[in-house]
């Protein structure tokens, strides 16, 4: 009866013999008031049994719509105006209602982007799961719990039985990603739809999802349809790729074919704007795609491309719709290209101009055995109870020069964001020192630093969306910063240095006028980084600037940042989770877990052995969009533990795999000192030297490196 | 001469159209009910060849149209009547009682007419107030909500008689009822009627719209800038002072209001001054919130800062102590009687400001934990973060990062709450506290004809009905505004 011996294919073919999902030219429209809004223009692919097929593209390109188009979940303004879609040769767009509720769900499964969205925060975990096979399968309770308890083990989470008796908010985000997969898989469809699985989850807990979806569908045989704008994670985990720019596929084919012999211009300018291993800043800096993506009712004539084209030709290019082409010697490789003939693909990417490096220059901020910690009273309305400790920052010792780049490097809740509010003066330090030219600053709040000191430290925030006023204009919001950091002598010398500030930032001058919804978010992105340098700063925290922007954006912030650092002669500490970016872009790297900085080195000593543990499970968590990188992998197991409650000794020692090399259970039970292994390289480890040595690379380059 | 009919000349015609309407529209709508009930669904928008959408139409949909267009009869008889009446303007037996009440609001339509061809001329340069006029619940609402205001603007032209004439003759005459004597130019006609009194129904009711809307906008106006200034601090500090602010709030809240009224207006209390201390402390906040708002802004530049501040101050204070002060009222405590008269710009009368006392008191604390929630939410925003790294003191950030992002759902509460207000307002008139006995506010009148509502239901009604319609005007312009705000 409950028979799960995985028999791949096994349920499909008894149905069914060709393609799982068969999408033909479908075209999908949004209708409003004004006017109707193509999203999907013309789209094909088809998705065999076990395949997994990869959607790629940038915010707005339509991928997303395309997933909800195979759900018939449009809502009230979408239509699909053309084409159509097949599930196992069934015509999906002829079903009534009640049909399509029996494949949702039972055939096709949808996992979304937002574990906390996707589970109803008032059921039982165990309730959410079993209603699936109750509901499509007709099983009764005791069954359906059976399979939700299998289940749960099956996607590796620890204690199936209390898991399945808690509620949404009890568990980890990378835990309730992991149910979410699990309740798409109760009854075991045939097509699965993942749209942005792991963006919401750290790296790490990311790579470990992305291998239980990996192994799951080998073992159930289900066929996925993978969105992603994450080119690194769909070499990963998809066998075909097909990639979307503004509505419509503009290449498709198996992973190796596009990843190494891409033949259409967008896919090259997308993994030229990429931060690949061998990028530099200074000598092969990234190319960004010029101009922006254009709205749907503004599309060009022709190739919708074109206008962003390095190849663009008057005359071919923008004359008619261009359509899907096959690429002879490729299996299933099309592109929508009129000029792939044409074009030299195996040239090498006009260089942009290389850069000096620019020298570093003195000490400008030093911090020496920073602690922070917070008491968390038990109950805040009364004041009673124990008061518990969270050690937030934990020893924190580095030093930053006078043009130089720091990379802050690690998880969420490792304490980089209260390292930032420390800097800043938002919080004041439980002791150690920070100090800025010299000047203690640590027990400073911000309301007691002067103008010189607050513009000196500045910061760049995160979510290109949150970070201006919505209701105040652009220029207004960085005229305002000028009037507090005391430039300029009257209105009219500030309206002139904001005019300069948005030159310096490569914004028109009449985006000042502007207010911040009508700004796209790099757009938004920079109008911040304009504000953060309004007063001259000699630090700027960049916190995640650019991981919430698309990727063609991202190189182009990435950039602005790195000119205006070269211009201005500043520090930045840029914090990210982002190994690939902060190898492109850094000089030095610090990787914080838990509290503690665990490894601070040169860029290149730190990404290459020997490593501290967690450096090397970072290094493997990181999914990178090349085909010749050989990755180790190394997964990490479990969450990173509560800062409320760290564990004794080493602070990765519950999830450490060298624990074992070291002798007499140190890591249990002390903290390992810092040490230095290299000039300027230090590791927070009880290894020895000798172990430490024997570390192997965990990224090769090349073919022929060993797997 | 004769009792009005209420038609008049038009009701041979416009009569039966009318009563077509209404009964097309409830059988539309007991079709629709069971079709629904046994389980049709309207029709569906289906895409054709050339992308346009076209609705497959059902019985359901047959049904709605047949609601629609009669609701569209019934909206073209009612304007037939006021037309009807403006084209008889000057013969009153032909206009008949409807028509008579059209040609007497003639400066109300021009009005709103005029205001509504300008706005929608320019509503894309009206920002949300332009956005308003997309959205036909918000145009209804408006179109409501105006209706009355232009009512208590023109009220002295509109209304045919006094608000407190009386004719002992008219007492509780029907509506359409001809005067006994009608002096020179003197209107012939009660047209809803007169009051036990012998007062004229109509023209109170139109004089009560004055009265209401000289109270409710300006009371929950003052309850905001209380609610906003407190809630400010509360929601960004958090802590014991959020605590205590809340816990005082919910105290208030928990208190019965039409007891807290009747508290309010017994007269040792009166005596005792405390609606003056009261209010001594209440029209402190909108001072206190200018004085905040303007410091924080140019707090850069001193110079413009101790002008723009020193007006505030000194306009504000001067209004504020002649309007908590009143030297010639010997009743008071000799606190309000300090300020000396010839300085005194105006006087309010002590019912009056009991009123405002009251409103302000029982509505700003709702307002507090609205805009205490919406700060919690806001203050969590990078910019505010980015604000607070460049170093800006906390009433910056309140006034001028938080506060504006959070107009939204504050202008919309603001309608409603008005809508409140009157309703209030209506409540305590029924009461018979705060305003003055003869006072044509609606809820006094309300009260007046309760009292012999099953022989006479006239007297009560018109007032009973304005109420209605200004009060769910409010709410349907809120709606509209929360609809419009919403889209980008």
């Amino acid at each position: 009866m409950l028979d799960h011996t995985p028999k791949p294919g096994a349920q499909l073919s008894s149905h069914h013999d060709g393609p799982i999902l068969e999408i033909e030219n479908l075209s999908i429209s949004f209708f409003t008031r004004a006017r109707e809004i193509p999203a999907v223009m013309d789209f094909s692919c088809t998705v065999m049994p076990g395949e997994a097929m990869g959607l790629v593209g940038e915010s707005g390109c339509g991928k997303s719509t395309v997933a909800l188009g195979v759900m018939q979940d449009l809502g009230t303004n979408g239509r699909i105006v053309g084409g159509s879609i097949r599930y196992k040769g069934r015509d999906l767009g002829s079903l009534s209602p009640d049909e399509l509720r029996a494949i949702r769900g039972r055939d096709i499964a949808m996992i979304y982007q937002e574990p906390m969205a996707s589970l109803n925060p008032a059921m039982r975990i165990g309730q959410q799961l079993i209603e699936v096979p109750m509901i499509h399968e007709g099983l009764t309770q005791a069954q359906a719990w059976a399979r939700a308890l299998e289940m749960v083990a099956d996607v590796r989470l620890p204690d199936p039985e209390r898991i399945l008796r808690s509620y949404p908010h009890q568990l980890s985000g990378g835990q309730q990603q992991r149910i979410v997969i699990a309740m798409a898989l109760m009854s075991k469809p045939s097509l699965l739809i993942l749209d942005e699985p792991t963006t919401a989850l750290d790296v790490t807990v990311e790579a470990a999802v992305v291998d239980l979806v990996k192994d799951l569908g080998r073992k159930y045989g289900t066929s996925m349809l993978f969105i992603s704008h994450n080119l690194g994670l769909v070499l990963e985990t998809c066998d075909r790729i097909c990639v979307m720019y503004s509505g419509e596929a503009v290449e498709t084919g198996a992973i190796g074919d596009v990843f190494d012999q891409m033949r259409h211009p967008y896919t090259q300018a997308l993994f030229r704007s990429i931060p690949l291993p061998g990028a530099d800043k200074t000598t092969r800096p990234l190319r960004a795609i010029p101009g922006n993506f254009p709205l749907p009712h503004e599309r060009p004539q022709g190739c919708n491309f074109g206008p962003r084209c390095d190849y663009f030709l008057a005359g071919t290019c923008d004359a008619a719709p261009v359509m899907m082409t096959p690429i002879p010697d490729g299996d299933r490789h099309e592109s929508r290209c009129l000029r792939v003939d044409a074009i030299d693909w195996a040239a090498a990417m006009p260089l942009a101009g290389e850069h000096e490096a620019p020298p570093k220059g003195d000490v400008v901020l030093a911090v020496r055995d920073l602690k922070k910690y917070y008491e968390v009273a038990a109950n805040a309305l009364f004041g009673g109870g124990e008061t518990r400790v969270v050690k937030a920052n934990e020893s924190l010792s580095f030093a930053a020069r006078e043009s130089e780049t720091l990379a802050i490097v690690g998880e969420s809740g490792c304490g980089k964001s209260t390292l930032a509010k420390v800097l800043m003066g938002l919080e004041t330090a439980t002791s150690g020192e920070v100090l800025l030219d010299g000047r203690a600053i640590q027990n400073t709040p911000i309301e007691a630093r002067d103008t010189r000191m607050v513009s000196s430290i500045q910061m760049v925030f995160q979510n290109p969306f949150d970070t201006l006023n919505p209701s105040m204009s652009v220029g207004r919001q960085i005229m305002r910063a000028l009037e507090v950091f005391g430039i300029g002598a009257s209105d009219a010398d500030r309206r002139a240095r904001m005019l300069e500030l948005l030159d310096l930032v490569k914004l028109p001058r009449a985006f000042a006028e502007r207010m911040p919804r009508q700004l796209s978010g790099g757009q938004k992105q920079r109008v911040g980084i304009a504000r953060a340098f309004a007063g001259g700063a000699r630090i700027v925290v960049a916190d995640e600037p650019v991981s919430a922007l698309d990727v063609s954006v991202q190189a182009a912030v990435t950039d602005l940042l790195m000119d205006i650092q070269r211009r201005e002669k500043t520090t930045l500490l840029f914090i990210s989770h982002d190994l690939s970016i902060v190898r492109y872009l850094s000089d030095r790297v610090l990787v914080m877990y838990l509290g503690h900085v665990v490894e601070l080195g040169s860029t290149d000593q730190v990404f290459s052995p020997p490593y501290h543990p967690y450096t090397e499970a970072l290094l493997s968590a990181v999914p990178i969009a090349d085909t010749a990188v050989h990755k180790r992998h190394i997964g990490l197991e479990g969450d990173i533990p509560s800062a409320m409650n760290p564990p004794p000794g080493c602070p990765f020692q519950t999830r450490c795999r060298w624990k074992a090399e070291v002798a007499g259970g140190l890591c249990d039970t002390q903290v390992p000192p810092m040490r230095r292994i290299a000039d300027g390289h230090e590791i927070k480890c009880h290894l020895t030297e000798e172990i430490l040595a024997k570390m192997d690379p965990v990224i090769t380059l090349g073919p022929d490196a060993a797997p | 001469m004769d009792t009005l009919t209420w038609a008049g000349a038009l009701g041979t015609i416009l009569n039966p159209v009318l009563v077509a309407g209404v009964l097309v529209f409830v059988a539309g709508f007991v079709a629709n009910l069971a079709m629904s009930l046994v389980g049709m669904r309207p029709g569906e928008w289906v895409v054709q060849a050339d992308h346009a959408l076209k609705l497959r139409r059902r019985p359901v949909d047959y049904a709605l149209l047949t609601m629609k267009y009669a609701t569209l009869l019934c909206v073209l008889a009612g304007l037939g009547y006021i037309v009807g009446g403006l084209v008889w303007m000057g013969d009153p037996q032909r206009a008949g009682i409807l028509g008579s009440m059209a040609a007497r609001l003639l400066p109300v339509w021009i009005a709103l007419l005029a205001m509504f061809a300008l706005s929608i001329l320019f509503k894309r340069r009206l920002g949300l107030y332009g956005k308003l006029f997309d959205s036909p619940v918000g145009m209804i609402g408006l179109g409501l909500v105006m209706f009355w205001v232009f009512c208590a603007v023109f009220a002295d032209g509109i209304a045919p008689h006094g608000p407190i004439d009386v004719i002992s003759q008219m007492r509780n005459a029907k509506p359409g009822s001809a005067l006994p004597a009608p002096g020179d130019g003197q209107f012939a006609w009660y047209l809803l009627g007169g009051d036990n009194l012998g007062r004229c129904v109509f023209s109170r009711m139109i004089y009560g719209a004055f009265e209401v809307l000289k109270i409710a906008p300006l009371a929950t106006l003052f309850a905001f800038m209380v609610g906003i200034t407190l809630g400010l601090p509360a929601g960004y500090y958090g802590g014991r002072l959020d605590t205590g602010l809340t816990f005082l709030a919910n105290l208030v809240l928990a208190f019965p209001v039409i007891l807290l009224f009747y508290l309010l207006v017994t007269p040792e209390i009166v005596a005792a001054g405390i609606p003056n201390y009261l209010s001594m402390v209440m029209f402190l906040f909108p001072i206190l919130f200018a004085a905040i708002l303007f410091n924080s802004r140019y707090r850069t530049q001193p110079l413009r800062r101790n002008l723009i501040v020193g007006v505030c101050v000194i306009g504000g204070g001067v209004a504020y102590l002649s309007l908590i002060s009143n030297p010639s009222d010997l009743r008071l405590p000799m606190l309000f009687r300090l300020w000396p008269e010839a300085l005194d710009l105006f006087d309010v009368p002590g019912n009056l400001l009991i009123v405002f006392v009251s409103v302000v008191f029982v509505n700003a604390p709702t307002v507090f934990r609205i805009v205490r929630g919406l700060v919690l939410d806001i203050k969590t925003r990078d910019y505010v973060a980015a604000a607070q790294t460049r170093g800006e003191g906390p009433w910056y950030i309140m006034l001028w990062e938080i506060l504006p992002n959070a107009r939204g759902p504050l202008i919309v509460d603001f309608c409603l709450r008005i809508g409140y207000t009157s309703i209030l307002l209506g409540t305590l008139g029924f009461f018979g506290l705060g305003v003055s006995p003869e006072s044509p506010d609606w809820g006094s009148t309300i009260n007046e004809g309760r009292r012999l509502l099953t022989i006479h239901p006239h007297p009560a009604l018109p007032p009973a009905l304005a109420l209605m319609s200004l009060v769910l005007g409010l709410n349907l312009l809120a709606d509209g505004l929360r609809e419009e705000s919403l889209k980008d």
